[in-house]
């Protein structure tokens, strides 16, 4: 079941279409990443999907249909553009948007308790934003976020200020909040940490869907006809190889048109190449993202 | 409703959390409080400062003045001159040890010439440039007057004031008009004028600097994924102005106080009358003219990136609001149903401040506040709809420089 429906939306700005004709879908509890480079039209996109901004076309359904305000209280939103109530006191701040969210008193100081032992800003509640850290204060964003339990949960590049304890930290909420059924939308630049979250992405530049689909699938579409040689032996020139690239420490054969993988393994073999490892070359999400940013709209 | 209120106490909370608030809201009243005391006892005795006294709290008890009369015109004393107010003296010596007895506060020589030369003068034992004459100088111009005209008072009163005018209006029935002839009453509208500009001006500017400070924290995004535009400035407008209005109530409360503890008693002079609907009026076009400026400012806030920038363009938000001041010390006394008074009192922008000027000034026809106040709720509403739906576009219009002609066409939509 869709949670969210894309169905052809654009939205310009003036002269500027900052999206343009975009469609996608995302499944019920599934982690799902929303990529581009900056001014690629995901932040409008995300409006459009949050009933902040209208559409000039195209349509939206989330949680089964228009957005309202009881389904307001179903979704956690962290925008890219973020900030805290700077003067008052985290507890505050925490309480006044989780009351926001329809939760109770009680409920709210339950809920932000756990959230600020798991955090360790327990001992900072008291204190008012604007004296936190940068780090600190992403993190009560990112609590603030969470603190009304949401199905639905948008991420904009919940990252961006982390050290790597406190990504980890996120990352492994974030997988938790997935394991219990949220659904999540994740926007970040750090592929790494998207290949290793999302199940499946869509890929937006120039206000256009680039890429859309399975991480595996696009993987494998983008891994091109090559495989990964790792041995301390020197590699001599193979028959079916048309070139041999070396990266890392480890060879990346491209092999040429017609040939199979099996049949560069049996040469190598033949040749007695010790081999520490033989495998498809798939290319890195990272890799892909700058190929086709770069290379877009040349028969992608 | 639930997330308005919630909207609507956070504010309030906020706002009584900040000590500028407390600062502007205990510091004003504590400032004219000591300014009034520090002049109150530097110039207890002044005539300047007694002339201010009688204004709020009516005629304070008169010191005795005397005169010497060397002219010998001054045959009695008017029977409308309290009896001991003015005293007689043979010359300018026994005049001067009553003075330094203290006896009387000062005294007047009727040179033997003033009938040529017009002059007298007058003995008091401090300088002050500011009083043109004693306590009781229109006391003795009076009696020097009747005493001139032969004893003659009605002939007196006629030299005074020859053109006595009755006044009679063709215009539809109203409140009494004003009267032109009194300088309190002719400067009634300018201070009612003057106080509603201020007060809706000041409640309406906390909602600006709210907006752009929520702007500047960038949390109006996470809000909106909330509340709606309207649940948000509806609770915005409704915290911040029972804030502003309490604040305004503590300072005219406090300086009601003051006067009280000072030792004199707020009781404004019988010059001035004031009708009892102006309370009612009064409350209904700070609310509603709050509303319309509040949502005004809201809209500003969002538009301009920063307080700094919005401030630039408060003046031409509160264009319509100021142009009454202008004219309140005018045309609401000379011409108060004139085309420009009922203009401007009709014309929503300018009705909180015009319309009550010339209630002050009294004379308005009776239907004209309540279609003055139909027509600016009607506007309220409009406002503070296409504002709130506006909110929309605040994100998309975040960061860029703050343009009049684009407020403008934000404002009517073109934008």
């Amino acid at each position: 079941m869709s949670i969210v429906e894309i169905t052809n939306i654009s939205k310009s700005f003036g002269p500027v279409k900052a999206v343009d004709d975009v469609s996608f879908n995302i499944e019920q509890g599934e982690l799902f990443g929303l990529l581009g480079p900056n001014g690629a039209g995901k932040t409008t996109a995300i409006r459009c999907m949050l009933d902040i901004f209208k559409p000039d076309t195209g349509s939206v359904a989330i949680l089964g249909g228009a957005m309202n305000e009881a389904k307001k209280d179903h979704i956690g939103y962290m925008p890219e553009d973020r900030g805290l109530y700077q003067d008052i006191t985290l507890e505050r701040c925490l309480n006044y948007l989780g009351s926001l969210k329809g939760l109770s008193p009680a409920q709210v100081k339950q809920s932000s308790e756990i959230f600020l032992k798991r955090f360790d800003l327990t001992a900072h509640k008291t204190k008012k934003v604007k004296e936190l850290s940068k780090g600190m204060q992403q993190k009560a964003q990112i609590i603030a976020t969470l603190l009304h339990k949401p199905d639905l949960l948008i991420v904009d590049e919940p990252f961006s200020g982390l050290d790597p304890l406190n990504t980890q930290l996120v990352k492994d909420l974030l997988r938790e909040q997935h394991q219990q059924g949220v659904t999540i939308i994740l926007c970040s630049h750090q592929m790494n940490l998207v290949e290793e979250l999302c199940e499946r992405i869509v890929l937006i530049d120039h206000g256009r869907t680039v890429l859309y689909g399975s991480l595996d699938k696009i993987r494998r579409r983008f891994s091109g006809h090559a495989v990964s040689v790792q041995t301390r032996d020197t590699l001599p020139s193979l028959p079916r190889v048309e070139r041999i690239e070396t990266i890392n420490g480890s060879f990346k054969l491209h092999l040429a048109p017609g040939s199979q993988p099996q049949e560069v393994l049996r040469l190598l073999v033949e040749q007695n190449i010790n081999l520490d490892s033989f495998k498809i070359s798939v290319p890195t999400l990272d890799e892909i993202f700058i190929r086709v940013v770069k290379n877009e709209g040349e028969g992608l | 409703m639930k997330k308005i209120r919630i909207v609507l106490i956070n504010e309030i909370i906020t706002l009584l959390s900040r000590p500028s608030f407390w600062l502007a809201t205990l510091g004003i009243p504590l400032v004219a409080g000591l300014l009034f005391a520090a002049v109150g006892t530097l110039n207890m005795n002044s005539a300047t400062s007694q002339a201010v006294s009688q204004i709020f709290s009516g005629p304070a008890e008169m010191r005795p003045e005397g005169y010497v009369d060397l002219s010998a015109l001054v045959r009695s004393i008017p029977e409308s001159i309290p009896a001991g107010t003015l005293l007689s003296f043979p010359d300018e010596k026994a005049a001067r040890a009553a003075l330094a007895q203290g006896q009387i506060a000062a005294f007047y020589i009727v040179p033997k010439d003033y009938l040529q030369t017009g002059k007298i003068l007058y003995i008091r034992p401090d300088l002050n440039p500011l009083a043109s004459g004693g306590d009781q100088s229109t006391l003795f111009r009076w009696a020097l007057q009747v005493n001139l005209l032969g004893g003659e008072m009605l002939l007196s009163s006629l030299v005074n004031g020859p053109l006595a005018v009755q006044d009679v209006s063709l215009a539809p029935a109203g409140e009494a008009g004003p009267d032109q002839s009194n300088p309190l009453a002719f400067w009634t509208p300018y201070a009612v004028t003057l106080l509603f500009y201020f007060l809706i001006m000041g409640s309406a500017s906390l909602l600006l600097s709210n907006i752009s400070k929520e702007k500047e924290n960038r949390v109006i995004e996470i809000l909106l994924n909330s509340v709606t535009p309207t649940q948000l400035l509806t609770g915005k407008i409704m915290g911040l102005g029972l804030v502003g209005l309490g604040q305004a109530i503590l300072w005219l409360g406090t300086g009601f106080v003051l006067m009280n503890l000072s030792g004199r008693v707020f009781t404004l002079p019988s010059e001035i009358h004031l009708p009892g609907s102006l309370v009612v009026w009064g409350v209904v076009f700070f609310i509603l003219g709050y509303a319309v400026y509040a949502s005004l400012m809201a809209r500003l806030g969002a538009l301009a990136p920063n307080l700094r920038e919005a401030s630039q363009v408060t003046f031409v938000i509160m264009l319509p609001l100021i142009i009454p001041l202008f004219f309140s010390s005018s045309v609401f006394m000379t011409d108060p149903n004139g085309l420009i008074a009922t203009g401007l009192s009709l014309f929503p922008l300018s009705a909180p401040v015009a319309m009550m000027a010339r209630l002050s000034a009294g004379g308005v026809p009776w239907w004209q506040p309540p279609l003055s106040a139909l027509l600016l709720a009607g506007t309220a509403v409009i406002i503070v709809r296409a504002v709130a739906g506006m909110f929309r576009a605040q994100a998309l219009l975040s960061g860029q420089g703050i343009k009049v002609r684009t407020y403008l066409l934000t404002l009517i939509g073109k934008a």
